[in-house]
């Protein structure tokens, strides 16, 4: 649990359902804001901070569902709890499969909401620490040269000194000396380290 | 020969008075008999009296008389006497000149010249001819060729005086001028009758052609009544009959009789048998019932027919006298199937537009429930809304009681909240009501631009998930129209449905449904698709009827339910394709009197 409390984002057309929503949320501790569309939503700066957001399957303009794909395909991600006044099958696994933690049928029961919104918190924070790892070897990463680079590339994927320097040709002894620089700025204390390291960070082979 | 013509000779001068007599006596009944040629029917009595008139002074005698026989018509008694003579009873009268009667009804000529002369067979018309002071007298019947038509007669008080057989020949003449005058009248007046008759006909026909079923009372009432008063009969009465056979309802003139109170007479109408009974002693002893009942209402029995709609007993026609019996004769009966015929289809109508009516309510009922299907998923999301306001708000306010963090002007907001939320979800439901409701339409003055309001307002959810929009442009100064109101919100429903399910197939550009109501004379609603495929040219004249739909899914009864109740509503529905693509529905409803407004 972080010390700040994280913020519940509402997205509901329905005046009296947000004005509700955000009563009962703010009464289980949570800072709420709400928004009266899609648009409304998107038109606010991203939250720095944990938080999850409530989401009506059915509104006009934007549904719930578009606004979640949209989110995808703009690289913000969320935790989303959707919630519906008349959810089909269809619909539930949609937002499911796109990643949702939970679909609640309304009315929405408050223990129900509130347990989704601490999954949904709970989730965020987690995605956010995985992010901020991520972030932080990506950093790292791009502290390498680019023959840095390469080798840590080629190390990662089990290939011997010997072959990375036919490989880039290049003296062994050059390549021995790029590794211990690579493992030195990424922080690294053994090759299987330095893999998993990768991996998290997405780095993929340079191809040659 | 000649010892046969010396004495007229001798006597040359009386015979030429006899001749002169008798030539005076040939012209006058050459002149009445011409002159009775002509007269019309209101004139008979007066001809035929100054004929009499005539007749009398000319023989001398002192009352010259013609007595109509007339079976159930209004019969002529017709004489001419010198002043100061008692009128005589007519010989026709049975019960006092039974001989004198029964001869002339053989057509025979009955005369004498004084009472001893009738035979004894003869003696009770003597003692009356006594009574009335007819001591000599000739009577001579009326006819043409068929039954007896009358009697004419010619009376001497004073015994003695002579009806030779060339006087009688000579009346006898005089006599067929006579009875060709009560023939010719007897048929004008036949008719008349029949003209009347055939004027009520048609003015019961008329009246029943176009009935509602609302006006059906007072209708059969005023029919009664009319042939009631028509035939000379006191009471009648329709009875209607349901399909399993019991008297359902009955409608009378006068005095009504229950229907269970003449069980026979019900089952023989039931049968479709005519029951013509006049005397109560005619009925048989399984008529026990009916026969204390006669007898209860001292209505002497009766004669109905049953009405029939194709070849089905539907009800019947009874009518009843409470005073003095009378046969009724063939043409009566003749008259009351053709009375039952105008009857029957006036009860025929009725039902079949009773029938109609239902149908009709069953059909908007199914209309309605299956639209609600479609509505089903709009109807969830309006109701989940206020749910679900009113839970969190609930709960809200048990978590701030758990807590002990009562404060009360949040606990007062809370159930203000939950409040108008619930009454938000009662609008949604009383909304639905409004529609599932099967029932009689009440009528009244109505703003369309409200209905329109309201059912929209039940839509408003189902264009999000169908992707359209709804605009509405009402007229504000839309006169109110005469209807009902859940069956106008049919009305608005299907034409919204239509036009969503128009827009329905994939397409590019908005998709928007405009409503409007404008007012031209009468109100009018018009929707408006401004995209989708529009309607085949062949199609627009078909999409009002039943069970027609160009669509995959659809009944094709939403638009005939809008016909069948605008037209119910003395409206009318059209459609046309728009120019710039798409097609409009248009309703046009008469406006509700000034005095409703």
């Amino acid at each position: 649990m972080t010390a700040v409390a994280p913020l519940v984002l509402v997205v509901d057309d329905e005046p009296s359902v947000r004005k509700s929503l955000t009563r009962l949320l703010g009464s289980a501790g949570y800072p709420v804001e709400a928004f009266a569309s899609a648009r409304e939503f998107l038109a606010r700066e991203p939250h720095p901070g944990p938080c999850c957001l409530v989401l009506d399957v059915r509104m006009p303009g934007l549904t719930g569902i578009q606004l979640q794909e949209l989110l995808a395909a703009t690289g913000r991600r969320m935790s989303i709890v959707f919630v519906s006044g008349h959810a089909d099958v269809r619909t539930s696994v949609k937002a499911m499969k796109a990643g949702a933690v939970d679909l609640l049928t309304k009315p929405v029961d408050a223990h129900d909401l509130i347990a989704a919104i601490q999954r949904a918190v709970t989730k965020d924070e987690r995605d956010r620490a995985t992010e901020a790892r991520r972030a932080e070897i990506q950093w790292r990463v791009r502290l390498l040269t680019p023959r840095e680079t390469e080798v840590f590339a080629l190390v990662v994927t089990g290939m011997l000194n010997k072959q990375i320097a036919v490989a880039l040709g290049i003296g062994e002894k050059t390549v021995k000396v790029h590794r211990a620089r690579v493992m030195e700025k990424m922080r690294a204390g053994s090759v299987a380290e330095l893999v998993r390291l990768a991996d998290e960070a997405g780095v993929t082979v340079p191809t040659t | 020969m000649g010892r046969r013509d010396r004495p007229r000779r001798a006597t040359g001068r009386p015979t030429k008075r006899v001749l002169a007599t008798r030539l005076r006596f040939e012209t006058l009944l050459a002149e009445l008999s011409a002159g009775l040629i002509h007269v019309s029917a209101p004139d008979t009595g007066v001809a035929i009296e100054r004929a009499l008139r005539q007749v009398v002074t000319f023989l001398g005698v002192d009352r010259g008389g013609l007595d109509e026989h007339a079976e159930g018509r209004p019969r002529l008694h017709l004489s001419w006497a010198r002043p100061g003579l008692e009128e005589p009873p007519p010989v026709t009268a049975a019960d006092q000149f039974p001989w004198v009667s029964r001869r002339l009804r053989e057509g025979e000529v009955v005369r004498f010249s004084r009472l001893a002369e009738l035979p004894e067979a003869a003696a009770i018309d003597r003692a009356s001819f006594e009574r009335v002071g007819a001591g000599s007298q000739v009577l001579i019947p009326l006819r043409t060729g068929g039954p007896i038509l009358g009697v004419l007669s010619f009376v001497a008080v004073r015994a003695g005086h002579a009806w030779p057989d060339d006087l009688v020949a000579r009346l006898r003449l005089l006599s067929e001028a006579f009875a060709g005058v009560l023939d010719r009248r007897r048929m004008e007046l036949s008719l008349a009758e029949r003209l009347r008759f055939e004027q009520l006909l048609s003015s019961l026909a008329t009246a029943f052609s176009h009935l509602s079923a609302a006006d059906f009372d007072p209708a059969v009432q005023h029919g009664l009544r009319q042939v009631v008063d028509f035939l000379g009969i006191d009471r009648g009465s329709l009875i209607e009959f349901t399909r399993d056979g019991t008297a359902a309802r009955s409608w009378a003139v006068e005095e009504w009789m229950e229907v269970g109170e003449f069980p026979w007479m019900t089952a023989r109408l039931q049968r479709g048998e005519v029951i013509n009974v006049s005397q109560l002693e005619e009925l048989p002893d399984e008529a026990a019932v009916d026969r204390q009942s006669y007898l209860l209402h001292r209505v002497k029995p009766q004669v109905a027919v049953p009405l029939l709609v194709s070849g089905i007993v539907v009800g019947g026609l009874v009518f009843s006298t409470v005073g003095a019996e009378r046969a009724r004769s063939d043409e009566l009966i003749q008259q009351l199937h053709l009375l039952g015929e105008v009857f029957a289809n006036g009860l025929a109508r009725k039902q079949g537009e009773l029938e109609a009516q239902r149908l009709r309510q069953d059909l908007t009922h199914i209309g309605r429930v299956s639209a609600l299907g479609e509505l089903t998923a709009s109807l969830t999301h309006e109701l989940s809304q206020p749910l679900t306001a009113i839970l969190s708000n609930a709960q809200t306010a048990q978590r701030l009681v758990a807590a002990d963090i009562v404060d009360l002007e949040s606990v007062r907001e809370i159930l203000s909240d939950i409040v108008a939320d619930d009454k938000r979800a009662a609008a949604v439901i009383n909304g639905l009501r409004a529609l599932i409701k099967k029932g009689e339409p009440e009528f009244m003055p109505l703003d369309l631009n409200v209905i329109v309001g309201e059912v929209t307002w039940l839509l408003r959810s189902d264009t999000i998930t169908r992707h359209v929009s709804m605009s509405l442009e009402l007229a504000p100064d839309l006169p109110r129209v005469h209807g009902d109101r859940v069956q106008l919100q049919q009305v608005v429903l299907n034409l919204v449905l239509n036009g969503f399910e128009a827009m329905r197939e994939p397409h590019a550009g908005a998709r928007t449904l405009v409503i409007r109501t404008a007012r031209d004379g009468a109100a009018t609603l018009r929707t408006v698709q401004d995209s989708g495929p529009g309607i085949a040219e062949k199609d627009l004249g078909r999409i009002f009827e039943p069970l027609y739909t160009t669509k995959t899914e659809g009944l094709g009864m939403g638009l005939a339910i809008v016909r069948t109740i605008v037209h119910a509503h003395g409206g009318a529905v059209g459609v046309e394709n728009n120019p710039q693509g798409g097609a409009s529905l248009h309703v046009t409803l008469p406006v509700a009197p000034e005095g409703a407004q």
